[in-house]
């Protein structure tokens, strides 16, 4: 009688252990190597130069919404650190759809590599993000407002916006990421 | 009139002042014209462009004077992409050999995007572009520029401090070109996202001017090149005593006077030999005679067993007649009655008994042509000396014609030296005289032999290399019998002439004896004979 109650009791207590996840995931080491960044972009910048140089089987079937590149850096100094990752991570978002899409409709093999890169590279990003204490936002369905975005209708504009995305945008909220300031300083 | 004069002269120094601002050649590489320039020469596209830091953007182009207008007459307009024009207000300046630049002035831009560029002149474009404006940066040079010795030899640290602008000091490369002062080819070192670096492989004691420029990566920044900082002067510490030199220096010194210790300790017997040579002493030769003696020959020679040594051929070895010389007077095949040398007492009654029997074979066995066995007393004298010269000890150092003659003889029953031979030789001579050996020979060959076998080498048979031959002697026309005997102490060569003597003979039969003996020592005179007979 005494041993049911006895192992009737420790399985209570592992299920409650379970049920309350005391062992939280260990946090990512931050990736503060703007190398890494800088990799991706150097293949970005490949498959933009392979798609200028390609002639068929690499277009659009349809405009994608994109986000904007564009830094101003009064309006960019004067957001905080969280707005930027917002704007970041949903310009990501964006792009990764974009390109999906792209890949679906292009039929060179050379350009299906490059943005079988591409898209891996982006979820990349998405972890470099995350490993910098960056808080995960994912954007709601039809995706951020138009004034951060907008609609191209070529795979070559597409390429040009997620080079210049990652270029400039994404560089400058690693760069200027907190997490890394402080082993830095 | 001296208003006048003061106006005049005033306009006048104003437009020199004007011309010597505006003519004066740019020296700052921060100034605005040193990029001007730069851009002029690098830059192809118009207008050209650049951007100095984070928020400003400079744009220029260039026009002769002659065909330049009014600025009111141009146009710049700019649009970010998707978005809408707007104006950039002109400025005009004058710069060298008659040409007119305007210049447009920005001060927000925004980067990553593209921007279209239109210049109008009375609604005309005359210039077209689109750009990235964080494609086009112009920095100024780094600062501060410092140039320091390591502790290292050869080397040099530079450091410097980059431009001040935010978020792009991780993109940025750096060129230092450092070359000695007094001449040499500059040398430029890459440098990546860092701001200082060290110079490595530099002559010691040199003076190295050193200068930087700094650019952007061009991932994701670019732009030109900035221009050279001022040079800075450095001298590299000069060649010094490196102790890791010395000390392996040290230890090559040792090891290679160890080596030569170890060798010459090795060697030293030869060494010393060489350097040093050992005068000759022949104290071994002469026993007590330096010790005892004190060096007095006569009294040494008084004292010792002076009745071999009784020969005043012996006081002078080098001018003692070899017996070849003494054998030579002798003529054996002639008839010569005595020899010159005296023969010992004690030799002369077994000599004599032994030369009877012989002369009674010779007789007896004499063939035609032999007319050399007639002669008897030569032969006996002969054989008396050999048997004398047998009696002597070979080790003998000195040589002399008894000993060599002595030695010749080995029948007789003394023994001097032990060695087998001698002692071999006395084994023969307890069975028979030698003369006996020699006609006994002649009887039978196989007793030869038996004696042969008996003696139990090959130097025993030197007995009976005495024996009578068998066959006829070859006739030969007279002649000498040469013994010249060269002792250098055991070892006595024969050197024996042809002749149709007796021991001519004997050599033949000892060569017949011998022929199939394996010589591999110092052997007795007798087998020397041979020896040289075959040299004959």
């Amino acid at each position: 009688m005494s041993q049911k109650i006895v192992r009737g009791l420790f399985a209570l207590l592992l299920i409650v252990l379970e049920w309350t996840q005391p062992c939280l995931p260990s946090p990512l080491r931050p990736v503060c190597d703007l190398r890494v960044l800088n990799h991706f972009i150097k293949e970005a910048r490949d498959a933009e130069t392979a798609m200028r140089s390609c002639l068929e089987g690499c277009s659009l079937s349809e405009s994608v919404t994109v986000p904007q590149t564009r830094v101003d850096f009064d309006i960019w100094e004067r957001k905080t650190a969280e707005v930027q990752a917002q704007e970041v991570q949903s310009g990501l978002w964006l792009l990764h759809q974009a390109l999906s899409l792209l890949q679906s409709s292009v039929t060179n093999t050379a350009l299906q590599s490059h943005l079988d890169n591409s898209l891996r590279n982006l979820l990349s990003t998405n972890a470099v993000l995350r490993s910098l204490n960056f808080q995960e936002y994912v954007p709601t369905d039809g995706g951020p407002d138009g004034e951060d975005t907008w609609r191209v209708s070529t795979a070559t504009e597409l390429l040009q916006v997620y080079v210049n995305f990652l270029r400039g945008k994404v560089h400058l909220l690693l760069s200027g990421a907190q997490a890394c300031q402080q082993d830095v300083s | 009139m001296k208003s006048d004069n003061l106006k005049r002269s005033l306009g006048f120094c104003m437009v020199l002042l004007v011309q010597l601002s505006q003519s004066s050649a740019p020296k700052n590489p921060q100034d605005f014209q040193y990029k001007v320039s730069m851009l002029l020469r690098e830059e192809p596209a118009n207008p050209k462009c650049f951007a100095e830091g984070r928020k400003d953007f400079t744009c220029f182009w260039e026009e002769d004077e002659a065909t330049a207008g009014h600025v009111g007459q141009y146009s710049f307009t700019y649009a970010y992409q998707n978005e809408n024009s707007s104006r950039c207000p002109l400025r005009t300046h004058r710069a060298a050999d008659g040409k007119r630049l305007f210049i447009c002035q920005l001060n927000r831009t925004q980067m990553f995007i593209q921007m279209h560029i239109k210049v109008e002149r009375e609604s005309v474009t005359i210039h077209n572009r689109s750009l990235l404006v964080e494609l086009a940066f112009l920095l100024d040079p780094p600062r501060n520029l410092s140039v320091s010795q390591t502790e290292q030899q050869g080397q040099l640290r530079v450091s410097w401090v980059p431009p001040e602008v935010k978020y792009m000091s991780d993109s940025m490369m750096y060129e230092v070109s450092y070359a000695p002062a007094n001449g040499g080819l500059p040398q430029v070192e890459e440098v990546q996202a860092r701001s200082e670096v060290v110079l490595r492989g530099l002559s010691p004691g040199t003076i190295y001017m050193v200068r930087a420029r700094g650019k952007l990566d061009g991932i994701s920044y670019n732009g030109y090149w900035s221009a050279w900082t001022q040079p800075v002067s450095m001298e590299t510490p000069p060649a010094g005593f490196d102790i890791l030199i010395i000390f392996l220096v040290a230890i090559i010194s040792v090891i290679v006077f160890l080596l030569s210790v170890t060798l010459i300790m090795s060697h030293r017997r030869f060494i010393k030999k060489k350097i040093w040579p050992a005068i000759p002493n022949p104290e071994s030769k002469f026993q007590g005679l330096f010790t005892v003696y004190g060096g007095d020959f006569r009294e040494w020679l008084g004292h010792t067993n002076g009745s071999l040594w009784l020969r005043p051929a012996f006081f002078s070895s080098e001018e003692c007649p070899s017996p070849l010389e003494v054998l030579s007077e002798l003529s054996l095949c002639s008839q010569l009655p005595t020899p010159p040398l005296p023969l010992k007492a004690s030799r002369a009654g077994p000599v004599e008994r032994q030369g009877e029997e012989k002369s009674s074979r010779k007789e007896e066995e004499a063939s035609g042509g032999m007319g050399v066995w007639r002669e008897p007393p030569h032969d006996h004298w002969l054989m008396e000396q050999l048997r004398a010269f047998n009696r002597l000890a070979l080790p003998s150092s000195q040589s002399s014609l008894l000993e060599s003659q002595d030695a010749y003889v080995t029948l007789d029953a003394q023994q001097q030296a032990s060695t087998e031979v001698e002692e071999h030789l006395d084994d023969i001579m307890e069975e028979s005289s030698p003369l006996e050996v020699l006609f006994a020979s002649s009887e039978s060959r196989s007793d030869l032999g038996s004696m042969q076998r008996s003696s139990g080498s090959g130097r025993l048979s030197s007995g009976s290399s005495l024996e009578y031959p068998n066959h006829t002697w070859p006739p030969k026309g007279p002649g000498y019998t040469y013994m010249a005997v060269a002792d250098s102490g055991v070892s006595m060569d024969y050197s024996a002439m042809s002749s149709g003597c007796v021991n001519v003979v004997r050599k033949t039969q000892v060569y017949n004896e011998y022929k199939n003996e394996i010589w591999s020592e110092p052997r007795p005179v007798l087998t020397r004979q041979s020896q040289v007979y075959n040299g004959w």
